[in-house]
């Protein structure tokens, strides 16, 4: 038995010496780490932002974390984050339990957003109102069936509309049943509820019966986008960048980020950042709208 | 005289046929294993070299490598092992060595087994509330290898002891009849016999931990870091989290990116375990009984 005792005792050893490593660089851990939460409409602007600041500035880590407008603000009610990322303003209830827990959220609008509405390629659909959009997905309302926006689906015999929608803690979620729906008025049960703003897209793209909303940005060369018209006889606009900084597309929305108190230091310098002409025409290129003019050419 | 009859003869046909029935049934079991090993060879071969293991990844992680997702899954990995090997290890000795037959041992058994039935995503739900906000660790490696210690605990504590109660009774009565104490033969005795058993549940720890998403989603992995973590309170990326999301969040990721992920994951568990299994086969070999 005597023999097997250098095996077990080299096992010992081999964890220790893993705990003293691990241990040993623990105590190197600083702040230089920014922790970035939140919007999935958001993120993928977030991760852009995040990988070209490694590079203007190489002695802080942006760590970007997606998950929903929700997850992020809930990261800040409860300070586990340093910047939540946001398609929705925070409510007053939400900010009531983050001055309770001592963060102060302070709000920096970062760029705008069209909500796109999405069809199938194949779909005929050129023009979508939304009163139309709201007697879909709003509850109590009356439309089930392309036949009644009067069009024919090649490829969708049942004529049934698949509404897409997003689950409820999304930004975008709660910015559509803003815009379209009404404060007061609820979803109807039924939809696919996806959990990305990619997944829209993707859903939409390979079902000729779908109809979705979702983020301007994540537009592919597979899918198509009715224009938007508000009210009977409003301009029908098409969702781009330009439309939704001209505030002319009636569907876009600004897009935030919130940080606990008034930022200092390195937060700071990170916001700066994203707020300079810099940091904007990143977001330009992902397809969102930025804040004012910038000269990204 | 032993001329088979039709009975025989029918018995003998069954028989083959229950044999040939539990052969597919088995040959089934090895089907989705091949299948899913030679998909990712073939459609994510072409995405592995250096420069992916390598490098950090770039054009919104349409491009470029994995080091931080690799290095990432390494520390929580090893974090957790650290966490949980010495508790695991020491609750099953106390359970198989010393625990009497009474209410609390039975009780502790019962909450190690729904310990163990616990879904995932609760546990992380657990991780968030108790290590990330409770403790204040925040997101971080810690938080989230403390989730996964807890979640894998009961894997470490089963196997344990399980490789403890196979060292034969008469080998602990020997030495206590030589008047050694507990721990004494605990030290000299079950454990180095017991060690390739404990290896086992080691590995099936680290297969488990390096493969979870849920619980790290919300307790330290990021979706996103350009650095690699320099510390346990640091923030991470994470494999099996970066797999998820480059297939569902980002756009315009190549096929074969995905692809590559997950096979760099699977080499990851099938390489710890080809490692343990030798050092198995290596400890049993040195075994006198």
């Amino acid at each position: 038995m005597k023999t097997t005792k250098p095996a077990f005792v080299s096992c010992v050893l081999a964890l220790s010496a893993v705990l003293v490593v691990a241990c040993g660089g623990g105590g190197g851990s600083s702040r230089s780490l920014i922790q970035n939460k939140g919007s999935d409409t958001l993120v993928n602007v977030a991760q852009a932002w995040a990988e070209e600041y490694a590079v203007v500035a190489p002695g802080i880590a942006v760590a970007v974390t997606g998950g929903g407008s929700g997850t992020g603000i809930a990261a800040m009610i409860n300070g586990t984050v340093d910047i939540a990322n946001s398609s929705r303003k925070m409510k007053d209830s939400e900010l009531e339990l983050a001055r309770g827990n001592g963060n102060e959220p302070i709000e920096f609008v970062v760029g705008y957003d069209a909500l796109a509405v999405y069809v199938h390629p194949d779909n005929p659909m050129d023009e979508v109102s939304l009163d139309q959009l709201a007697a879909l997905y709003g509850e109590g309302g009356d439309i089930e069936s392309w036949s009644q926006y009067g069009v024919e689906v090649p490829g969708c015999s049942s004529d049934e509309i698949v509404r897409v929608s997003r689950q409820n803690n999304s930004g975008t979620y709660v910015y559509f049943r803003e815009a379209v729906l009404g404060d007061r008025r609820d979803f109807r049960l039924g939809s696919r509820d996806m959990h990305g703003s990619k997944d829209v897209v993707d859903l939409v793209e390979n079902t000729p019966c779908a109809i979705g909303y979702s983020g301007l940005a994540y537009a592919t060369d597979h899918v198509k986008m009715p224009c938007v018209r508000q009210g009977e006889d409003g301009d029908c606009v098409s969702p781009s960048v330009e439309t939704a900084i001209d505030g002319s597309y009636p569907i876009a929305r600004p897009l935030f980020m919130y940080t606990a108190g008034e930022p200092e230091g390195a937060i700071r310098d990170y916001i700066d950042w994203v707020l300079s002409d810099e940091g904007q025409c990143i977001i330009y290129d992902k397809g969102y709208a930025p804040r004012g003019d910038v000269d990204c050419s | 005289m032993f001329e088979a009859t039709a009975q025989n003869r029918r018995n003998r046909k069954v028989e083959g046929l229950f044999r040939l029935l539990f052969l597919w049934m088995t040959c089934m079991l090895i089907l989705p294993v091949a299948l899913i090993l030679g998909v990712l060879i073939v459609r994510g071969g072409p995405a592995i070299s250096w420069e992916f293991l390598f490098t950090q990844p770039i054009n919104n992680m349409t491009a470029g490598g994995i080091l931080p997702a690799l290095v990432g899954t390494v520390w929580l990995v090893v974090v957790a092992l650290i966490a949980s090997v010495p508790v695991g290890v020491a609750a099953a000795l106390y359970l198989s060595e010393y625990a009497p037959d009474n209410r609390l041992t039975r009780a502790i058994n019962l909450a190690i087994i729904n310990l163990a039935g616990v879904p995932s995503i609760v546990h992380a739900l657990f991780g968030l509330g108790a290590f990330v906000i409770f403790f204040r660790f925040g997101t971080s490696i810690l938080a989230a290898s403390l989730t996964l210690a807890v979640m894998t605990l009961p894997v470490v504590i089963v196997a344990t002891r399980e490789s403890l109660q196979t060292v034969p009774l008469a080998f602990r009565e020997a030495c206590w009849n030589m008047g050694a104490t507990r721990w004494q033969t605990i030290r000299k005795i079950v454990l180095p016999n017991a060690i390739s058993g404990i290896l086992t549940g080691v590995i099936l720890e680290v297969s488990r931990t390096s493969g979870e998403t849920a619980p790290i989603m919300f307790t330290g992995a990021a979706f996103f870091l350009p650095f690699l973590p320099q510390g346990v309170l640091d923030q991470t990326m994470a494999m099996s989290l970066h797999l998820f999301v480059i297939s569902t969040q980002v756009p315009d990721v190549p096929e074969h990116m995905p692809f590559g992920v997950a096979l760099v994951l699977i080499s990851m568990v099938l390489a710890m375990n080809g490692i343990s299994i030798a050092f198995r086969v290596y400890l049993r070999g040195r075994k006198k009984w």
